[in-house]
């Protein structure tokens, strides 16, 4: 596509690309367990989190945490405790079927009913540019109303998928959207 | 011959201009009865400049002749009557009906007794006297307009005049309400023709409850959050800056840990006077009405704030500050307008306090040394941003005062105390994330309290606590300095205790401010 950016930041513009903002805030609006996975009370809370019924269970072997019935006792007991490459699977597991859990009651309080929600494109950082290099790129708003394709490529961790489904709704901010391709943030409540 | 006729009727309506004082004169007359020119071009139907031109040479003509000469005529009549009696104690007051009126000087001697009751031109009621061919009440307790709305002042006179309505052709209107107007696209509309989400929201949840309070208030006080916000967005239609939302914001302002504070020093007060003069004090424990609606009218930033470091600080902008705070010396008569810390160096500030600590510092004050700025987070500021919203919120609260109704009271309430309270990172209201807006109107109030403790202090009172938003502990005679009631500007009291013990002491001169 001929508005996408080819070398972003050469002149000292700084931002993120517009899905990875978009990623970010439906992460807050998930709202993780805030205790890190190292200290024992993330750990607990996560193994809970997972293990708390059959279905979840079944739910964070498919996402990655291949470990016995044995081995989750004895961490819950404390008898052991998980290595650094199993801590990160449990918190890979643990962010997986969180998304999948909460994407469909985000989905709707998102969609409305098809009144969609006010979405904030902060535009990219120019701060470091030279003035003679600088564009005037405004603070945009507009309403997405469509959400599936975002949250469903959101919710397994999809990149490329995300970035498409974002791209197809910025292109409604008219011919410049390539302008909104990097952004600072992108602000949106659920 | 009818031409003639024509011409001779001419003739006969052709009349002697009335006679009007010199020029100088004119101007004297009106600004002794404190009136200003663009009060009286208004009664009049004319501009300002109009009458300008008039006191400076000038002669109208025709009908506003007459008017004019009327209202020079009243005003001298208005004027000989109050140097006669300095006892106005017959004068309706202000507000009666503006300048047009200004022959009220009743009680002297051109009043006389109508043989048959006439209508009076202020309220169209039967009167039984009349002055100077105006039939009208001489007692305003009778009269319907003026009476029962106006208490007797000992001093009506100073007070400041309503201009009269515009538009009106005739002394005799009844009707003496005006009406509000808000523009509406390019034209005005009556205020009363405007959608009023306040009374329709407590109108239909009291529908839909059938007339119980409680349960209808019940159910206002659950969507008061959804209901401030669309209020809100209403009130910034046609509105110059749009309201951002999800701005990117600062780690200061972000909470450390889940349940933790972020690093902004909101300026809280909690100060007790240390010490009290020997004997017995009647402390009065006060309450502002109304804080946080009232302060919402602050700087607030518009957009995304930007990092400045240096000792500098921008009128036109606002924001969080990182300062190192001046010593304090007042301590034992004043709070310090950082509030109550105890942790030494330099600390985050909101903009309401920076230009609390930068005015007392000042030439004016000069109680301590200016603060230095070392960072700031900043964006440019307007005080208009939640004005209209403060405005609509304020004016739904005094009617429902007025008209004594709970479940609006109630209601606007829990709009604004919600609003503020969860402007931030809330989970109860997510279509606004600005935590800095939060600290700037939480700060705001504070210094508004500081204010009000400062006026005490200057006015003579003793300030014997100033704490958490709105509480005012004062000894002496307060009513003499803080209206008493429930608007925003009055306050109210919340308890009355006695300290000390000995003979009753009496209200203590202020101590002279260093």
């Amino acid at each position: 596509m001929p508005e996408r950016n080819i070398e972003f930041g050469k002149y000292g513009a700084r931002g993120i690309k517009g899905h990875e903002a978009v990623a970010r805030q439906l992460d807050a609006l998930a709202g993780y367990i805030a205790t890190p996975v190292t200290a024992r009370r993330g750990l607990l809370a996560r193994l809970h989190y997972l293990t708390r019924t059959d279905h979840a269970r079944t739910a964070a072997r498919q996402a990655g945490l291949t470990v016995t019935a044995r081995t989750l006792r004895a961490w819950l007991a404390g008898t052991r405790s998980p290595s650094r490459r199993n801590l990160e699977r449990i918190e890979q597991a643990y962010r997986t079927v969180r998304r999948e859990n909460v994407a469909r009651y985000l989905l709707a309080r998102l969609n409305r009913e098809g009144r969609g929600t006010r979405v904030e494109i902060h535009p990219l950082n120019q701060s470091q540019v030279d003035r003679p290099r600088q564009r005037a790129v405004e603070f945009r708003t507009m309403n997405v109303r469509r959400w599936d394709r975002i949250v469903a490529a959101w919710a397994v961790g999809d990149d490329q998928g995300l970035d498409d489904a974002w791209v197809d709704q910025v292109v409604d901010l008219g011919s410049q959207w390539g302008q909104y391709e990097y952004v600072t943030n992108v602000g949106f409540a659920a | 011959m009818g031409e003639f006729d024509a011409i001779d009727a001419l003739l006969a309506a052709a009349k002697q201009e009335i006679p009007l004082p010199p020029a100088a004169e004119r101007r004297s007359l009106r600004e002794e009865l404190n009136l200003s020119r663009a009060q009286l071009a208004k009664a009049m139907g004319v501009g300002a400049s109009t009458v300008g031109g008039w006191e400076s040479g000038r002669d109208p003509s025709g009908e506003v002749r007459e008017k004019y000469a009327y209202f020079l005529e009243g005003a001298r009549t208005k004027l000989d009557a109050a140097a006669a009696a300095e006892a106005p104690a017959d004068d309706p007051g202000p507000g009666d009906d503006g300048p047009a009126e200004a022959d009220q000087a009743v009680g002297t001697d051109d009043d006389d007794v109508l043989p048959a009751p006439r209508p009076c031109v202020l309220c169209g009621q039967p009167a039984r006297h009349q002055v100077e061919g105006f039939p009208q009440h001489l007692d305003p307790a009778e009269c319907g307009t003026a009476g029962p709305a106006q208490p007797a002042k000992p001093t009506p006179r100073t007070e400041p005049r309503q201009p009269a309505p515009a538009g009106r052709q005739s002394r005799a209107a009844s009707d003496v309400k005006d009406v509000k107007v808000v523009p509406v696209g390019r034209r005005v509309q009556a205020a009363s023709d405007t959608p009023d989400l306040i009374g329709s929201a407590v109108a239909a949840a009291l529908a839909q409850h059938a007339g119980d309070v409680e349960a209808a208030t019940a159910a206002l006080v659950k969507r008061a959050i959804p209901d401030a916000m669309a209020l809100l967005d209403d009130t910034r239609k046609g509105g110059r800056y749009d309201i951002v939302a999800h701005p990117w914001l600062p780690d200061i302002l972000r909470k450390q840990t889940a349940r933790g504070a972020d690093q902004i020093w909101e300026a809280r007060p909690k100060w007790t006077r240390p010490e009290l003069p020997t004997g017995r004090h009647e402390v009065t424990a006060l309450d502002i009405n109304g804080a946080y609606l009232s302060a919402l009218k602050t700087h607030l930033p518009i957009g995304r704030l930007e990092h400045s470091t240096g000792n500098h600080h921008d009128r036109r902008r606002a924001g969080v500050h990182l300062i190192t705070p001046p010593a304090w010396d007042h301590d034992a008569c004043l709070p310090n307008p950082i509030g109550n810390r105890d942790e030494p160096g330099p600390l985050w500030v909101t903009e309401p306090t920076l230009r609390l600590l930068l005015r007392v510092s000042g030439p004016k004050y000069g109680l301590c040394d200016p603060p230095e700025i070392h960072e700031s987070w900043t964006s440019g500021a307007t005080e208009s941003l939640l004005e209209k919203f403060r405005v609509a919120l304020k004016d739904a609260r005094d009617r429902a005062i007025a008209e004594d109704d709970d479940v609006t009271l109630e209601y606007v309430k829990q709009m604004y105390s919600k609003f503020v309270s969860t402007l931030g990172e809330s989970n109860y209201n997510r279509e606004l994330y600005r935590t800095d807006w939060m600290h700037l109107i939480r700060s705001q109030a504070f210094v508004n309290l500081w204010w009000k403790a400062h006026r005490a202090y200057d006015e003579g009172l003793m300030v014997v606590r100033a704490m958490g938003t709105d509480e005012l502990h004062v000894t002496g005679d307060w009513r003499a300095v803080f209206p008493e009631g429930r608007g925003v500007t009055e306050v109210k009291v919340k308890d009355v205790y006695t300290v000390g013990t000995g003979p009753d002491q009496p209200p203590q001169p202020p101590e002279s401010p260093s």
